[in-house]
């Protein structure tokens, strides 16, 4: 609520202002008359109190401040006390003489024990006493022994010295050979404690220790000198001999009468030198020299002989004190056990090299003749395939020539007979080859679905004529093997499997043993007797079973011979009446992607699936020549023969005309073959699609083929194999101008 | 009722009688037991014949000082209380004290009665050597209209002694107060005891005003009659009323106590209460006035929180075995208006306040209205 009335009109509110003004100035004033005292006694009043007040209660503040300072100053004289009392109840129960120099090194505190072995100067310690004053005390004492020589002044320079380190320990000698041992250390406020104890009882006890071990040790060293097999004898730095042990005196027969202690060693050596001869290159003369050098002696070691039987090992070494020792050891007996046994080890070593030269010879023999065995297997072989692969043609030809019946059927009997032969010798060829160790093995990553299955294919309707349940598992795993090695010993051990077993079932599988696949082939055969299971794997070695036309008993052995040869481990388990498990095992491999994937798959061609084809041969062998044309021409084809490399070359450019393939022979006339023939044709002609036939089965010819994109066709020559090679190549539409004219 | 965490072996002998009780100070006396005193106090309600209960006192304690006055109610064991003769005891054994009584208190010689309060202020010290602490009670004529000039003039006097004092009162009737010493009454007197004791005592003083920033300016006064005749050139019932926001014809003494004026002086501020409304509109004051005065309004906190919380913090260190209170008349209608009576009797009867309503109350030099001034005692135990 305002001070003015805010319905008054505004004179009346100047009005009373002025008033309420007038009263406050006649209060402020203090006009007012004695009438208004006792409200003016009043305000005095409250305004003095409220002084006094804030007076007391500053003066009670500090009173309590007061109070509390002078407790804590109470508490802490009687604090003070209390340690100093402890303190000089404390050092007093020291069994050392202590002393305390404060940070000023004036003397503040020490007990009774401080100096008392110092006896004339105890009397003079007083508190505030200087250290410098304290050592100059002490170094004038009669009770200190200073050693000879060094004046008091220089002690106590030496002892100021001491004191300069913040933490020392040192011996001083006083009078009667007494010792006290004095221990300095700077507290943490830069005082100096000084702890002194009587070690006088400690250092003579050790001094009589001391001597008392140095004779003991001195007795040990000689008894151990003595007992020592070898003489020992030490000189001292002027060659004098001052020990040597009882083995000396028996190996240089010292006399006895004579105490050879201080003898020179010149002397020594002088007496012995009739008796003693030196043996290799250190003789006497360097072995004084070594003596004469006065210090950095090299360790030296040499024999002597001595009255030419025995003989001495000398080895002679400098001693610390640039004296030396010389050892002597006896090795007569040793020298001689070990030249007997040098003397044996040279007969039987000798025996030893005559032994393996015969050996040697022996086996070079026996290689030479398994050589020129597995030499002879496939000269033959390779001589007898080539006949027998124009023979083959020719049948061929003739097959699809024939209308009658029943001539149809000798047709194929004969194909058939002589497919057998074929067989047979690849096989003997194969074996030969694994048996020489010429065969090459193209290990790659194998699919085993690609042989698996293809087998599978081939291999079911020989079952079935059989009346046997084939199952071959098909299996995605991979293998670390050859393709085509793998193939034939899988095939091998079905057909085997197959042929030996009357009835019942084969089965094939792959499964996989850690980082190995096992690939088994299970039949319910007639199982083989333990005492077979090695034979069964000779050439030309059968079991007993039902005899077929076609099974010669080579197939096991190809198969042992080209697992080992691949490192596949070969296993058989059988049980007779119950049947038999071979299994083949290769490592897996993780390496997939460029596995070999299988084998082209051959496709049926139709007798005028070539039409309008000109085919060049070029082959040396007129009859294989004659026979390939004749094929080829029964399905429609041209076909240019050539039977030489220069003839081919001629014909082609007199005909003036570029065939659509080349099937040309490898093996050609001397110093020409198949490949030179095709790059020659290419380099004229631009690119054709050409062939290779050969017998060579090498890995080698195999890359350079593939290098040129030619097809390799493998003699002895497969009718169905070359025509849908040929129909291949007719299929791939040549611009036969435009590369003329390049 | 609430206990009170109290030592409570008193030092203090304390009774209360009915007013119609015949012979009362007879039954104070049985209650009080023989014990020793020093000095007895008799709080007596107006409603009493306080002549006959004067010479009954002094008949029955020939030897003791006994000092008496009217109130304007009593504080017993229940609190807030009326029709009571309340005795207070001070036992030999622990107090010792002077009583001085101080004549017409309009003639009296201000030099002269300084002198004798600091020479019988020394001789108590040397009587009670031992006696370390002290105070001094003072029991006031409350119509005398001297208490500012008294309280001003003896509080030197004292020199370290806290002095505390009330005012007697006539219950609301504001005609007769009373104050006797041994049997003598002191019109227009006053009585003066210095004591001091084996044990501590503590002097206070409790006010639950808070000024507020509503001034008014007092412009012409009767100063030597306490009666404000105008405020801001108004006259000063109507312009009061106004500033308070009243009737003024509504205003009676609950305006006064809920709405109390005091005097600012530096940080602290004293209540200037305003005993009633006088026939020619002006305001008759409990305590000095004068013109050319800022009267600030204040507002009063809750009383009873602000008393317990005020007694809780006195207790606080030690708690104190004994207490006497002299409580304003204001603070009992402000309790009374509020609906509080209640409430602060409890707190008062939870610490164990004994003492009365007076019409004004003194602490050191100062007379002021509207607070509880008094005095509390804390029992040292290896005192003698």
């Amino acid at each position: 609520m305002s001070i003015i009335d805010p319905n008054d009109p505004l004179d009346r509110q100047n009005e009373k202002l002025l008033q309420i003004a007038h009263s406050l100035m006649r209060r402020v004033e203090q006009k007012n008359d004695q009438s208004g005292l006792a409200y003016q006694q009043f305000e005095r009043a409250a305004l003095l109190e409220t002084k006094v007040r804030q007076r007391t209660n500053e003066l009670e503040q500090t009173l309590a401040l007061l109070k509390e300072s002078n407790a804590q100053l109470e508490r802490a004289n009687v604090e003070t006390e209390a340690a100093q009392s402890n303190m000089t109840e404390a050092i007093e129960t020291i069994n050392e003489g202590f002393a305390l120099f404060d940070a000023d090194d004036k003397l503040a505190l020490f007990n009774s024990r401080f100096c008392r072995d110092i006896a004339d100067i105890t009397g003079d310690l007083t508190e505030g006493m200087h250290f410098n004053d304290y050592v100059a005390l002490v170094s004038r004492s009669k009770h200190l022994a200073i050693p000879d020589g060094e004046t008091p002044e220089d002690w106590a320079a030496q002892r100021l010295s001491r004191h300069s380190t913040d933490h020392v320990v040192f011996n001083v000698r006083l009078r009667w050979n007494r010792w006290l041992q004095i221990s300095e250390h700077r507290t943490a406020r830069r005082g100096t404690v000084i702890l002194q104890t009587d070690v006088t009882e400690m250092m003579r006890s050790e001094r009589q220790q001391r001597d008392r071990m140095l004779n003991q040790q001195a007795t040990i060293l000689q008894a151990t000198l003595d007992h020592l097999n070898q003489g020992v004898c030490i000189f001292d730095n002027n060659k004098r001999l001052v020990g040597w042990n009882k083995k000396m005196d028996e190996i240089l027969e010292m006399p006895a009468k004579k105490d050879p202690q201080g003898l020179s060693f010149a002397a020594i050596l002088h007496g012995l030198r009739k008796e003693v001869s030196f043996h290799g290159d250190f003789d006497e003369q360097k072995f004084e020299n070594w003596t004469n050098q006065r210090a950095r002696r090299k360790p030296v070691i040499f024999e002597i002989l001595r009255n030419k039987v025995q003989i001495l090992n000398v080895f002679a070494q400098e001693m610390p004190d640039c004296g030396f020792v010389i050892s002597f050891s006896d090795v007569t007996a040793e020298r001689e056990a070990a030249q007997a046994l040098s003397d044996m080890n040279e007969r039987l070593e000798l025996g030893v090299i005559k032994r393996t030269e015969e050996l040697g010879e022996a086996l070079a023999e026996a290689e030479r003749a398994n050589a020129s065995k597995s030499r002879f297997v496939a000269a033959a072989s390779h001589d007898l395939l080539q006949p027998l692969s124009a023979a083959k043609l020719f049948i061929s030809s003739i097959s699809d020539q024939v209308d009658d019946a029943d001539l149809r059927k000798v047709v194929v009997k004969a194909e058939t007979a002589l497919l057998g032969v074929q067989k047979i010798i690849e096989a003997l060829l194969d074996i030969s080859k694994l048996d020489a160790g010429k065969a090459v093995f193209d290990v790659q990553p194998v699919a085993l679905s690609a042989i698996l299955r293809p087998l599978r294919d081939e291999l079911t309707p020989m079952a079935l004529a059989k009346g046997l349940d084939l199952t071959i598992i098909d299996s995605s795993l991979y293998v670390v093997s050859d393709p085509s090695y793998l193939r034939r010993i899988l095939q091998n051990l079905i057909t085997n499997a197959i042929k030996y077993t009357p009835k019942g079932r084969v089965i094939a599988g792959a499964r996989r043993k850690g980082t190995s696949v096992r690939i088994e082939v299970w039949d319910t055969g007639p199982g083989i007797a333990e005492q077979d299971s090695r034979t069964i794997f000779q050439e030309f070695e059968r079991l007993d079973g039902p005899a077929s036309d076609d099974s010669l008993g080579l197939g096991l052995a190809i198969v042992e011979r080209a697992a080992k040869g691949l490192g596949h481990d070969l296993n058989l388990w059988s049980e007779i009446g119950r049947g038999s498990c071979f299994s083949v095992t290769a490592k897996t491999s993780s390496f997939t992607s460029s596995a070999f994937q299988g084998l082209p798959q051959l496709k049926a061609v139709r007798a005028d699936s070539l039409n309008g084809m000109i085919v060049m041969v070029v082959e040396n062998d007129v009859q294989i020549a004659n026979a390939m044309s004749l094929l080829i021409e029964n399905h429609g084809a041209e076909v240019i023969l050539a039977h030489s490399a220069q003839d081919a070359k001629a014909l082609l450019s007199e005909i003036d005309l570029v065939p659509d393939a080349l099937l040309l022979d490898y093996q050609l006339e001397t110093g020409v073959n198949g490949i030179s023939l095709f790059e020659d044709i290419r380099a004229t002609y631009g690119p054709i699609s050409a062939a290779m036939i050969t017998a060579d089965r090498s890995n080698e010819l195999q890359k350079r083929c593939a290098a040129l994109s030619l097809t390799l066709v493998p003699k002895p020559i497969n009718k169905a194999k070359l025509l849908s090679l040929l129909a291949g190549m007719k299929s791939i539409e040549r611009p036969r101008v435009d590369a003329r004219e390049q | 009722m609430m206990t009170v965490a109290a030592s409570h072996q008193s030092l203090l002998c304390r009774a209360q009688v009915r007013h119609t009780t015949i012979s009362p100070v007879k039954t104070l006396q049985q209650q009080l037991g023989d014990v020793p005193m020093s000095l007895l106090a008799l709080f007596v309600s107006p409603e009493t014949d306080f002549e006959a209960v004067v010479a009954e006192a002094e008949l029955l304690y020939p030897d003791t000082d006994v000092v008496a006055c009217t109130t304007a109610g009593e504080i017993g064991h229940d609190g807030y209380d009326e029709g009571l003769l309340v005795a207070v005891g001070f036992p030999k054994a622990d107090f010792a004290s002077t009583s001085l009584a101080i004549g017409s208190l309009d003639t009296f010689d201000t030099k002269a009665e300084m002198d004798r309060i600091a020479q019988q202020r020394v001789v108590l010290e040397k009587r009670s050597p031992s006696m370390e602490s002290g105070f001094a009670f003072l029991i006031i004529d409350g119509l005398s209209l001297r208490e500012d000039t008294l309280t001003a003039t003896i509080s030197p006097a004292l020199r370290d002694m806290p002095l505390f004092g009330a005012s007697a009162g006539d219950g609301t009737n504001f005609r007769n107060t009373y104050v006797a010493l041994n049997g003598r009454i002191l019109l227009n007197g006053a009585v003066l005891n210095l004591i001091r004791s084996h044990h501590t005592t503590q002097v206070f003083s409790l006010d639950h005003l808070v000024p507020t920033s509503t001034k008014m300016v007092v412009t012409s006064a009767d100063p030597e009659r306490r009666i404000v005749r105008s405020i801001n050139a108004e006259p000063a019932a109507r312009e009061y009323a106004r500033i308070v926001g009243k009737d003024p014809e509504q205003l009676d003494r609950f305006t006064f106590a809920s709405h109390p004026v005091v005097v600012r002086l530096g940080d602290d501020h004293h209540v200037r209460a305003i005993q009633q409304v006088n026939d020619e509109g002006e305001l008759v004051f409990f305590s000095a006035i004068d013109e050319g005065m800022v009267l600030t309004v204040a507002e009063p906190q809750n009383m009873a929180a602000h008393l317990r919380t005020q007694l809780a913090a006195l207790a606080e260190k030690t708690p104190f075995s004994d207490i006497i209170g002299c409580d304003c008349i204001l603070r009992r209608i402000e309790a009374e208006q509020t609906q509080m009576t209640r409430e602060v009797s409890d707190v008062l009867s939870d610490y164990h306040v004994t003492g009365f309503s007076t019409y004004g109350e003194q602490i050191g030099p100062l007379h002021v209205n509207h607070t509880m001034t008094g005095v509390a005692f804390y029992r040292k135990e290896e005192a003698p």
